[in-house]
């Protein structure tokens, strides 16, 4: 049993559940954010047992408010009044794709400092369409519409230097690649092999999960294609390199999320559900990528922080990894650096399939940024939802077929923040 | 007593008349670039200017085919960049640093990266980049 490190014990008693899907979509049509929030915040409420005046305080999580909402700054007393939670205390977290993993500490905190019993954090992001400011939130336009073009990629630097130095988005790709190459000799060929594996897999496990956007499996595209070799289709132009190592298959898909989780004291945790899962701990840095492996370092730093707060630690103990991977060297990186997988050695696994959710290392049950989808700064939200429900065993066909106790969820955002937290079956 | 003063103007003034400045610190020794009011080694804010001068060392070269149109996210940064000239990514230090940075570099090609690599560490010339907003920032040349 892990050592929860809090002052006062938190678990989890509830959470939403609504898919990743775009505005695009038929079962979208006619929404705004605003519903979408409404949807995730009662989900989780009905989830945990818990009534609106039960909750003491929320922690919301949105990036791109100002930009996608229509202009507004924080919307924190109509979001409050959507879920019907008007007056009580909130915070917004602005911290990039990093907002949701840290709404959820920030909940933690509040509820082991004792200062609140229930409490629910909550994220909303709509990153491919926009609200322009003279027009009603359901009125959306694509973002690329958006006047002066918004690039996130872009937005995630500073002005004081790093947004100048026209190599700052580039480092978000393919930093681990290079570290990879570099530490462990393989060669570029084994590692597009490794990266297009891994594509597969998390493709192969969001096709079993119908909460996922992209769901049709590569073997079954690469069919259409012409391709009776998968592996062919995705070193082919079909699937173009966006950078040197990092394919389209890669890369991050957007999707506008909604998604809520509530957090208790763990004394009172079995009055509202019969399956609380514990807190253990969390452990979040922040850097700048000025310097070289800074990426990789904060995977480093949050490991220490995170596993130097056990007695002996062995993180072979653990079930399962959910992780961010806005491109696929970072799940790799991230699997190696927290131990999930051997260090220099994780390239087989996915070679092999064996982090697919059915398999015995799995990583991303739910298909991950690449096929789940990703919601800026509410993506940490339903990555941790993830995990809830296979804790409880009700992920449904993308359920890891194994007790699922002790979970890691490790989460990254804006390239300049690296978050980590251990969940566990103690009830 | 921590003293204010001007770091971005006079850093981007000098940049203008050729002149890379970082901040070297008076305790300990470390140079941070580009320029801090506070040393990223120890903490002390008893920072000095220092000259790096329009040399550096490039120890590694992250070539980048920077015509590759990416995601979104992932564009090129030369989106502020006058002159859009490719260029890739290298790791260096400057002589007089402690320690080493990401820059743009530019002269690497198809054709002569993999002797630049054979050949690394190699010096290269400070690149003044032009930028839209009306000032420059600091890349590297290959010397040919
Ligand atoms: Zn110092």
């Amino acid at each position: 049993m892990l050592k929860q490190k809090f002052a006062r014990p938190v678990s989890v008693i509830g959470t939403s559940s609504l898919p990743q899907r775009t505005f695009d979509d038929p079962e979208y049509k006619d929404l705004s954010v605003y519903e979408l929030w409404a949807a995730a915040c009662n989900q989780a409420m009905q989830d945990a047992g818990v009534k609106p005046k039960d909750i003491d305080k929320v922690v919301y999580s949105q990036m791109a408010n100002f930009v996608t909402c229509g202009n507004v700054m924080a919307p924190v007393g109509s979001l409050e009044e959507w879920a019907g939670l008007a007056g009580k205390p909130i915070t917004h977290i602005e911290q990039a794709c990093a907002g949701g993993y840290l709404a959820f500490n920030e909940a933690v905190n509040s509820v082991a400092s004792g200062k609140y019993d229930i409490v629910m954090c909550a994220g909303i992001e709509s990153p491919k369409h926009f609200n322009a400011r003279n027009q009603p939130a359901y009125m959306l336009q694509p973002i690329q519409k958006y006047d002066g073009w918004w690039s996130p990629g872009r937005a995630l630097f500073d002005t004081a230097y790093s947004r100048f130095d026209g190599v700052s988005d580039n480092l978000l790709t393919e930093e681990q690649g290079k570290y990879y190459i570099k530490h462990y000799g393989i060669d570029e060929k084994t590692l597009d092999d490794t990266y297009n594996a891994m594509a597969i897999n998390l493709r192969y496990n969001a096709s079993h999960n119908p909460r996922a956007l992209a769901r049709t499996p590569y073997s079954e595209i690469a069919k259409k294609a012409g391709y009776d070799d998968v592996m062919a289709y995705m070193r082919s132009k079909n699937n173009p390199k966006i950078t040197q190592y990092i394919r389209k298959s890669g890369s991050v898909l957007h999707n506008v999320e909604a998604g809520a989780i509530i957090v208790c004291s763990s004394d009172i945790a079995k009055k509202y559900q019969d399956h609380p899962i514990t807190v253990i701990d969390h452990a979040e840095v922040s850097n700048t990528q000025r310097f070289p492996f800074c990426f990789h370092q904060m995977n480093v730093d949050v490991r220490d922080a995170l596993y130097g707060g056990q007695d002996n630690f062995n993180p072979d103990d653990l079930d399962l990894m959910i992780t961010t991977v806005m491109t696929s060297g970072e799940q790799l990186d991230s699997a190696e650096v927290f131990g999930y997988l051997p260090e220099g050695e994780g390239y087989k696994y996915e070679l092999d399939g064996r982090t697919r959710f059915d398999a015995d290392k799995p990583i991303n049950p739910h298909g991950g940024d690449l096929s789940f989808g990703h919601g800026f700064g509410c993506a940490g939200i339903n990555m941790l939802s993830e995990a809830i429900f296979q804790m409880r065993g009700t992920a449904g066909t993308d359920q890891v077929p194994k007790p699922v106790n002790d979970v890691l969820v490790r989460g990254m955002g804006g390239g300049h923040t690296t978050v980590g937290i251990l969940l566990e079956n103690q009830d | 007593m921590y003293k204010l003063r001007p770091i971005l103007k006079p850093y981007y003034d000098n940049l203008e008349k050729g002149k890379i400045l970082g901040m070297k610190c008076a305790d300990c020794g470390d140079v941070v670039w580009p320029p801090l009011p506070t040393c990223q080694k120890c903490g002390s804010t008893n920072l000095d200017w220092i000259d790096l001068g329009t040399e550096a060392v490039i120890d590694e070269i992250r070539f980048e085919d920077s015509s590759v149109a990416g995601d979104y996210t992932f564009r090129k940064a030369d989106e502020f960049f006058v002159s859009k000239e490719p260029y890739c990514i290298c790791i260096g230090h400057f002589p007089k640093g402690t320690r080493q940075f990401h820059a743009a570099l530019y002269g690497v090609t198809e054709a002569n990266k993999d002797q630049l690599i054979s050949q690394l560490p190699i010096t290269a010339d400070a690149e003044f980049i032009q930028l839209d907003g009306g000032f420059k920032s600091v890349g590297f040349r290959v010397r040919a």
